[in-house]
Formats: C-alpha cells, structure tokens, sequence
C-alpha cells in the first residue's frame, strides 16, 4: 500500500507525461474494446443469422451430406412424417422443417436457365427465415398448395425471366428415375435474400409440388429449431442418439461463411490488437524511460541506503501498473460509451463483400474481452516499466549519485 | 527499543587501493590508505580537491570497490561479498548524508525519514514512534508533512541526518553535508551530526574541503594525492 501511494505520487510528478500515457493508453485500450465488441456483434448475429437459413441441427440421409448422388434423392430421407414428429417432441426444439433441395432448368418460353431450388413447407419456412427474406414484391407461397403450383422467385432471377406476380413459368427438372419431367408454376412473389448469386438462381416451391416434380416421397434435410443457439450440441448429441442410422449436422459445420468471416475477423483484430499493444509498449517506454532518467540520482540514493534492484523496478513496475490501470479503465470507458451510442445511433455498414444489403454497425459489450484487455494493458505497462528500470537499478551507484 | 550499539571498532580500512583508468590514462585515486574509526567517533577526511575523499568514502560505505586492500564493518569481513549482501549491509549498518541532501522529492519529511524502516520491515507503529523521535532530535517535526521543496538547505540537511541515523548505524558516511550551506547553519549541521552520532555511538566519516569543520571532530585524516599525510 504503501510503495503504491509511492508510486502514486511519482506518477503525479510529472502530471503532463504521465496523462499523454495514459489517453494513449485508453485510445488503444478503446480502439481494441470497440474493434474485438464488433467483431463479436458480427460473430453473434453471422451465427443467428446462419443458424436460421439452416436450422441449428440438420437431419439427412448417413450419405447426404458426404457423397454425390448419381441420381436426384438418392440419398434423401424417407419416412420424414414420422421423424418430425419424433424430433418435435425433443426439449427446446421448436420448429421441425423438411426441405428437398433440386435443380434444373426454368424457362419463361422464350429463354430457360439454371435454377437451384428447394421444395419447402410454406408455413414454418417464412415463419423461420422470414427476417433475411425482402419481399421485392409479391407474397408467400399459399398453404396449403393450389393446383397449379406456385413459387418463389429471387429478384435477379425474376429480371432475367422478365416475371411478376401472377407470371407463369416452366421448371424443368430429372426425376428419382433419370427421366426429364417438366411442371408449370405461377409466380406468387418475389425476394432478395441480399445475396447476389443466390438471387440469380433461387426457386421455392411447397414441398408436394417439389416431390411430384422430382416423383419421390423423401425430403433432403429435416432441419431442427431451437431458441437457444448455445443448446445446439446437446440437441446434436440427443440426435445421434435417438437415430443412430441418419447423418447430423449443426449449423456451424456447414457455416462455411460464417467460419470464413471470423477467420478474417479474427485476424484483422488480431493485428489490430498486436499494433495497439506495441503502441501501448512504446508510449510506456517512453513515459517511463524519462522518469527513469530523471530519476537517476534518486535510484542511486535508494540504493546506496539499502534498496535492493529489485526494489528500485518494483516501484517502476507500479508506476506503470498505476498509469496502465488508468489508461485501461479511461479506455473501458470510452468503449461503453460508443457502444451505447451506437446502439441508439442506428448506423449501417455497408454490405459485405458479395452481399447486396449492409447490417447494423453494432458493437457489443464482453466482459471476459474487457477483462482480458485490462489484463493485457497492465501486463505491457509492467513489461514496459521492467525494461526501462532493469538496468538502471543495477547502474554501479556511484555513477548513478553522480548524475545530474 | 535499543538504541545503542556496542563493540567499539566500526571500520577498518587497510592498505586501499584505487586506481580509475579512462581510455589510455590512469588516475591512482588512492594510493594505500588505511583508517580506523571507532564507534562514536566522527572523524574528517580533507584535503584538496581530487585527493580521493569521495572515493574513499564511497569504499568505506560499501557503494563501491577497491582495487586492492582490505575492508571491515563492525568486524565483518566485506572483500569477496556479493552485491545483493552488500546491499542488505547497508540497509542495516550504514547511513548517508549528501551534499544534495538527496531526499526523495514526492515524498513528505516524515516519509522520507521513515523510508530505511520501511527497507527493514521495521512493524507501523515502530516506525511510527521513531520518525517521530528522529523527527524530535534533528529540530523539524513541526514540518514533518511539508515535501522537501518547501524546506531550506539547513532543514533538509536534517532531515537526511535524520533518514541517516533512525536505523541507527554502525557507520554514517557524509560527503561534503555543508558544502551547499551557509557557515552558521554548516557548524549547527555538523554539530548534530556529532552529537547523535557518539550519543547512539555510530561512526561517522565526514569529507569536507572546510577546515574549520576540523574543530568540530574528533579527528582529521589529511588525504594529499590518494595518501594519508
Ligand atoms: N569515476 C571516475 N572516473 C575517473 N576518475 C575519477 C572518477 N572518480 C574520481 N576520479 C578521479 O579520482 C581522483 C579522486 O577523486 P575524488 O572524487 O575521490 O576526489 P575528492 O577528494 O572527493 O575531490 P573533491 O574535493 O573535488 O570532491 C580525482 O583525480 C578524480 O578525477
Ligand atoms: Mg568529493
């Protein structure tokens, strides 16, 4: 307490220095805090946002998600009535979604081209995704389906179509057996999913319309709702138990952008946070080095009445520790404070490479990566002050008294 | 609370040597010099300047090494001991007075004087009752919160006696302590520094170009070109 109050004191010897350190250290600190918030603000809602277009735990055939099919449905899922209701009565799962996923051709009469499709249950579906689903125009698909069956379009592919609401389209697509098999839909609505390539190809349909054209009974996937994303193993692992013989997956296995981005993410803020701290380090060596300068006479005295070395960078190492401290805890601050902001300033960014709609700039608020920041700040500051001290407290005293 | 020490021979200095060599000369600092001080005695070092007072101070208060010779505190042998030992002697037996008064200038009177306590582990309320007794016999404990900025020489010049003594010494070593004073105030300074000294009987070997100090001590070694005159 004592050498604290020290140190303290020594800090406020040269009040100006000492304060450039610490709005250094608190602008690093509150660069690192706002920079790790955002990245874990888009970690967090990257992980909804993909847990909600594939369900948290998809369901498949043991060969679906591994092997190619040689023929449509190959590796599809029979007997999907009596699983859902099977994994509908799981705890916490909340939604129990069939989807067949098919491709082919569609074509307005005049021009076809390459559509990826998915056959769908029109309830549950627009219930679930409907927040990443912009209606350019149009509605949901009817439930249940009417006889001429109806679709879904995305709006790139409804521009190269030249198709509205009410428009009539053809799909063209192989069936179960390897034969060609043809069906005439009417447009129902029109989306944007934000995502450029995926707009350019995306048909839905309701799952019989989807099943007839393709002349199976199976689905591809059986994708499982939960509330709590953080439940996802358990209901993986209850899954794999209750059906030994089907393949399963989380969302995160097959979040391929979800893992690309924190990847990035996670290296530009590394570096960030590398940079912060080597500025962090040199503004302490700086603060610290003068002082020690300064100091030289008075390290020498200390010395010469007893102190050990050791002693001497102690008391430095709690000068950096005391600046540190405060700069970490300025930095906190300022990152609150931006963080609060932004949650009222409604700010977008702009859209990621390859999407067509920006997101919430958001930051959020951790307390294990505050705790870790203000680790990290007193580590360097201590590091900082050793380094400055180490040699000075060990200058022969003589020469240290003798200094000016 | 003892504050005496016993066994009367506190240094003995036999046959120092320093030499210093910077680039190709050498300047022999001390040619060798032999002293014995006992407890309670205040002993002077003059002579002219570059003669190896400070040098031979700095050895005999253990803050720096001969070349060659032999050195005793309170009978205990010093060549051959390592840094760390020689610190943890010093913490317990010798005191310092500068000619700077080097007192540490963020902190107050009281805690610079209690400063050689706290590097002992000396318990709060000890340390307490000493500075306040220290404090008491120097003459400045009605300025016992003031910072040394705001004393006079001769205050602050107390002040180190007293950070000097409370640990009662077996040595105190004062390079040149009135040399930034007045005569008045040198005389009072050497004078206390005399009086504390034989009354808790630490030796004190004080440098100073100022021949009337001479009269104030109990002995004046002549130090000529690094010799004993
Ligand atoms: N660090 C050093 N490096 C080189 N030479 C030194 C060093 N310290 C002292 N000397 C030399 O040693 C000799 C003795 O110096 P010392 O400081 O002991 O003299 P002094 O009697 O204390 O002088 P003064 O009265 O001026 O303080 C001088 O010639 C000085 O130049
Ligand atoms: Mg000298």
């Amino acid at each position: 307490m004592k050498w604290l109050l020290f140190a303290w004191k020594n800090v406020l010897r040269n009040r100006r220095r000492a304060l450039l350190a610490l709005l250094i250290i608190a602008v690093g600190t509150a660069a690192g805090l706002i920079g790790g918030g955002f990245a874990l603000f888009t970690y967090e809602s990257l992980a909804e946002m993909t847990a909600r277009d594939t369900g948290h735990v998809v369901v498949g055939h043991s060969a679906y998600f591994d092997d190619d099919e040689e023929l449509p449905m190959q590796n599809g899922l029979s007997g999907a009535g009596k699983l859902t209701e099977k994994f509908a009565e799981m705890p916490g799962v909340r939604a129990v979604v069939p989807r067949l996923q098919f491709s082919g051709l569609i074509s307005n009469g005049d021009k076809s081209t390459i559509f990826v499709g998915t056959g769908v249950d029109p309830e549950s579906e627009f219930r679930l995704r409907g927040p990443q689903m912009t209606f350019v125009s149009g509605e949901v698909l009817s439930s249940p389906s009417p006889s001429v069956p109806e679709v879904v379009i995305g709006h790139e592919l409804a521009k190269l179509m030249k198709a509205k609401p009410g428009s009539s389209l053809t799909l063209l697509a192989t069936t179960t057996e390897g034969n060609l098999n043809a069906v005439d839909v009417t447009v129902k609505g029109i989306i944007s999913v934000g995502v450029p390539d995926i707009d350019k190809r995306l048909v839905l349909t309701a799952l019989p319309a989807a099943q007839k054209l393709l002349l199976t009974d199976k689905v591809s996937t059986l994708s499982l709702y939960i509330k709590d994303i953080d439940q996802t193993d358990t209901l993986l692992a209850q899954v794999k138990a209750a059906e030994p013989q089907l393949a399963a997956k989380t969302w995160l296995d097959l979040a391929v952008f979800y893992q690309s981005v924190k990847e990035l993410y996670n290296r530009i803020f590394g570096i960030l946070g590398a940079i912060m701290v080597v500025i962090i380090l040199f503004a302490m060596i700086n603060t610290l080095g003068m002082a020690v300068v300064e100091r030289t006479r008075e390290i020498g005295t200390l010395r010469a009445i007893g102190s050990q070395p050791g002693e001497i960078v102690r008391n430095f190492v709690l000068e950096g520790l005391v600046i540190g401290f405060g700069g970490a805890l300025l930095g906190m601050i300022m990152a609150l404070a931006t963080t609060v902001f932004l949650m009222f300033a409604n700010l977008q960014m702009p859209p990621p490479p390859g999407r067509s709609t920006g997101y919430a700039l958001l930051v959020n608020y951790s307390t294990p990566l505050y705790l870790g920041a203000t680790l990290a700040v007193l580590l360097v500051s201590g590091v900082a002050a050793w380094l400055v001290s180490a040699k000075a407290a060990r200058k022969p005293i003589t020469e240290a008294l003798a200094h000016v | 609370m003892n504050t005496t020490i016993s066994t009367s021979e506190r240094v003995r200095l036999t046959g120092i040597r320093k030499r210093y060599s910077t680039g190709d000369t050498a300047v022999d600092a001390l040619r060798g010099v032999s002293l014995n001080v006992a407890a309670g005695e205040l002993v002077a070092l003059t002579g002219p300047s570059g003669s190896g007072k400070s040098t031979l101070l700095n050895i005999c208060g253990l803050i720096d090494h001969q070349d060659e010779g032999e050195r005793f505190l309170a009978g205990i042998a010093i060549n051959g001991m390592a840094e760390k030992q020689l610190t943890d002697l010093r913490r317990e037996k010798v005191g310092f007075v500068f000619q700077n008064f080097n007192l540490v200038p963020v902190m107050n009177v009281h805690d610079n004087v209690e400063y050689p306590l706290l590097l002992l582990g000396v318990s709060a309320a000890e340390r307490r009752e000493r500075v306040q007794q220290a404090l008491m016999r120097v003459g400045i404990e009605p300025y016992a919160s003031r910072l040394p900025d705001a004393l006079s020489g001769g205050q602050r010049q107390r002040v180190a006696i007293a950070r000097a003594l409370i640990k009662v010494p077996h040595l105190v070593i004062a390079d040149e302590p009135t040399a930034n004073l007045d005569s008045v105030t040198a005389a009072q300074i050497v004078d206390l520094l005399r009086q504390l000294a034989s009354e808790q009987g630490s030796a004190v070997v004080v440098a100073t170009h100022d021949h009337r100090m001479a009269d104030h001590c109990d002995r004046v070694v002549q130090l000529v070109d690094g010799e004993m005159q």
